[in-house]
């Protein structure tokens, strides 16, 4: 193995408190070891957790976060426009990543940087611009209070040039709302885990940049070839042309069928109204435009225009599943026109749609339930459906008002301030869960719990493999399964593309190890890329243990075992303890990691370089 | 040649695959900025992904700006002379499009040339955002548009061997005429 191309071998580090910037070589061995994105991320975070003897506030000046694009984030080959946010989570307290798409990575790598990292604390609130080689940091305390939207545009005209990329927080980030997100070209985010609260709480609004470097590939005409290969693939596919009308809204009419959709904060997970919010309705009576990621034939997003009633004039990029379920069905809103309101509003106020959307649903029903009184909620009643409530409780959350000060810490707070909320919220380690409902799979509840950054889908999605296999799915093959998504799917974040050719459309993940060969010259097989993509989960695990993280934590939320969904193919299912608890030992043993789930000591071995 | 390269902006989302594809083919490097096409996107208002590119005008701005006749019209396609062009970039200013670009690594302009007739950009373009189309047909899809959209559209549906279907047509209001 030897790496001839695909890096600028730079890594930028900026220090907000001493006002600096420095660039540093990386080694040959770092690059082969860590690939990039998240596994540069998780390296970084792990070297700085030791020189701080492990304690970390993710809200402190020396929490370091990551950012970092992949070898192949921007070249010719199908959605190669990723970029993964990494550190320490506001919301869990351990490890924690997500990627957006866009455009950002890509101006960040023609910067000729590979990897960003930032630590430390500006005194006031402002602007990192990285201009091709120049790095400077430009106090903007005219951008508080701003949204994600207006302080684009703001930037922009400051600098004097549209032709720039910017990843900005809204108010939501500057509040330090633990879910807040980092916006990047107006609607893609890095929205889980809380990555906008960090950059607020380093008094950084936003990240700009602007770079016009040749994007290194040592075999371009191999790389087009392969490359070619694969868009005739997707574009062939029989799905294709759906995936560029509805995008991932096409999910809502799947998710309703069978079962999964979460529904009145997952009371149920059907919702009789779902035609009124599928992608269906969305194509004939909202959406006026696609929107696509950097180099991505798939377009899945969908620009949104309101076109009558009380929110007219509302444009929007989105919603997407998660968004259009977390923010529609999940609180019992079935006008598409007021979710994409929601959307809108979480897009300029920076605030993720996922932990959002669960927030304000246990929020609902815990008032349902009396854990909440009227005076919790300042006096002002929320129920199921209630557009004008729900509007003004995430406006609440995202400027900490009243209730929204609580709420915007997240699960754990909410837990903290009424422990009966625990049996109402859905989160796995401070994170809250996102639209699949686990109730009706077990692998997939497998996969919230053993998720490196909480009750995320992003490590693996195995709902829909075990809905078809169904009871002849054994143990064995729901543990391999869940492993080896959690050995893919991150090593997608780690080369900086998208996932979706894969899941969605069946593009063969060989394909990436030779776009991976054709980059960078190093001839190394899927298995070895797998390989390395497992250290990092070894990582990642390393990481949340020494932050206390055991067998203890890999749980489910309170609901998966005691409340079945009321309705639908999955009524009365629930998540046996015994039959997870059986499962987890198998995923440890198959992963190596002790009964506690604990990774053995020559684990830590490989990682102190 | 009698085609021209057309933008429908309406169908582009914005990818920049023809950015990419157009620097690979002329400069063989992956990098978005070498493109003589560019995606411009503003948002939320007004909604535009616009890809810029050079309109082959018969008569061009930029080869009348030009002090050494260095552009020329010829065969359908605004040619630039390498060797007479001085990097003055007087033709990156006067483009009424803005659709000559600069490069730092590279001295010339960066120009469409039509790929010699077959544009990299339109074979490659997911959503048919980009079209090669004779000269003649230039403005039909514009006019058929412009025209629905200016009439009364009303709309009959009827059965035809059991099956239902949908009759479109325009019905100018007597009020309006």
């Amino acid at each position: 193995m030897s790496i001839k191309s695909g890096y600028f071998k730079q890594h930028l580090h900026v220090d907000l408190t001493k006002g600096t910037a420095e660039r540093r070589p990386i080694a040959d061995a770092f690059i082969e070891k860590y690939i990039g994105g998240r596994g540069f991320g998780a390296k970084l975070v792990w070297d700085n957790l030791k020189n701080h003897d492990f304690k970390i506030d993710p809200l402190g000046p020396e929490n370091l976060l990551v950012v970092a694009p992949g070898p192949l984030t921007g070249v010719y080959l199908p959605s190669s426009g990723k970029n993964s946010f990494v550190a320490i989570s506001p919301a869990t307290g351990l490890y924690g990543d997500s990627s957006m798409g866009g455009g950002f990575g890509i101006e960040l790598r023609q910067t000729g940087t590979d990897v960003l990292s930032v630590t430390g604390k500006a005194p006031e609130l402002s602007v990192l611009f990285i201009d091709n080689g120049e790095t400077t940091i430009i106090p903007m305390p005219e951008l508080k209070g701003k949204s994600c939207l207006e302080a684009e545009g703001m930037i922009k005209e400051r600098l004097g040039t549209h032709a720039v990329h910017v990843a900005t927080i809204g108010i939501g980030g500057e509040n330090t709302v633990r879910f807040a997100c980092v916006n990047t070209d107006w609607s893609r985010n890095a929205g889980r885990a809380g990555m906008g609260a960090i950059m607020g709480a380093k008094n950084l609004k936003a990240i700009v940049v602007r770079g016009h470097k040749d994007l290194p590939v040592y075999d371009v005409a191999g790389l087009v070839a392969e490359a070619e290969q694969a868009f005739k693939y997707m574009e062939e596919h029989k799905y294709f042309k759906l995936w560029q009308q509805e995008g991932l809204m096409n999910v809502i009419d799947y998710a309703n069928e069978k079962g999964i959709l979460p529904t009145y904060n997952f009371k149920d997970s059907v919702f009789a109204r779902h035609d009124q919010i599928n992608g269906t309705t969305m194509v004939n009576r909202y959406k006026i435009g696609d929107s696509a990621c950097f180099s991505c034939p798939m377009c899945c997003g969908n620009i949104c225009l309101v076109k009558s009633g009380k929110y007219t004039g509302t444009v929007v990029e989105g919603p997407e599943y998660e968004t259009c379920a977390m923010l529609g069905p999940n609180l019992g809103i079935d006008n598409f026109a007021a979710i994409l309101s929601a959307t809108r509003l979480c897009d300029e106020l920076g605030i993720d749609t996922i932990s959002t959307g669960s927030i304000v649903g246990a929020t609902i029903e815990g008032y349902e339930k009396g854990i909440l009184s009227l005076s919790d909620l300042d006096g002002k009643e929320i129920a199921w459906g209630e557009e004008d409530a729900i509007l003004e409780l995430i406006q609440k959350i995202a400027h900490r008002q009243g209730i929204g000060d609580i709420l915007a810490d997240g699960s754990y707070r909410i837990i903290e301030n009424w422990p009966e909320m625990d049996k109402i919220i859905l989160q796995v380690k401070g994170l809250e869960q996102s639209a699949y409902d686990s109730r009706a799979s077990i692998s997939m509840g497998l996969a919230y719990a053993t998720s490196d950054i909480g009750a995320h889908h992003t490590r693996a999605w195995t709902i829909a493999e075990e809905m078809e296999e169904g009871q002849n799915w054994t143990n064995d093959e729901k543990v391999d399964t869940v492993i080896y998504h959690q050995k893919l799917r991150p090593l997608f974040d780690m080369l900086g593309v998208c996932r979706l050719p894969w899941i969605e459309l069946g593009l063969s993940e060989q394909h990436y190890a030779n776009f991976y060969k054709y980059v960078t010259g190093n001839e190394t097989s899927l298995e070895e890329l797998l390989g390395l993509s497992n250290d990092i989960y070894d990582l990642t695990r390393l990481i949340n243990a020494r932050l206390g993280v055991s067998r203890k934590d890999d749980t489910l939320p309170y609901k998966v075992w005691a409340n079945p969904p009321l309705t639908g193919p999955n009524a009365g299912k629930v998540i046996g303890r015994e039959d997870f608890q059986k499962l987890l030992s198998l995923y440890y043993q198959k992963r190596g990691w002790d009964e506690n789930g604990i990774p053995p000591a020559e684990v830590e071995k490989k990682f102190s370089d | 040649m009698s085609k021209k390269l057309t933008v429908i902006p309406e169908q582009c989302s914005g990818c920049r695959i023809c950015e990419l594809v157009c620097a690979i083919k002329h400069f063989g490097v992956n990098n978005p900025k070498k493109a003589a096409i560019r995606v411009l996107t503003t948002y939320p208002q007004p909604v535009v992904r616009m890809p810029i590119v050079c309109s082959q005008c018969k008569v061009p701005a930029c080869a009348q700006i030009c002090p050494t006749d260095s552009l020329r019209w010829i065969d359908g396609v605004v040619q630039l002379d390498e060797e007479d062009c001085t990097s003055c970039y007087k033709c990156v200013e006067a483009c009424p499009f803005g659709a000559i670009y600069i490069h730092p690594d590279y001295d010339l302009p960066i120009k469409c040339d039509m790929c010699g007739g077959d544009p990299e950009c339109v074979k490659k373009c997911p959503k048919g955002a980009l079209r090669l189309i004779p000269e003649a047909a230039l403005g039909e899809s514009r006019r058929l548009n412009n025209v629905l959209s200016y009439t009364q559209m009303k709309e009959i549906e009827f059965y035809e061997k059991g099956e239902k279907k949908v009759i479109r047509y325009a019905e100018v209001g007597k009020e309006e005429l």
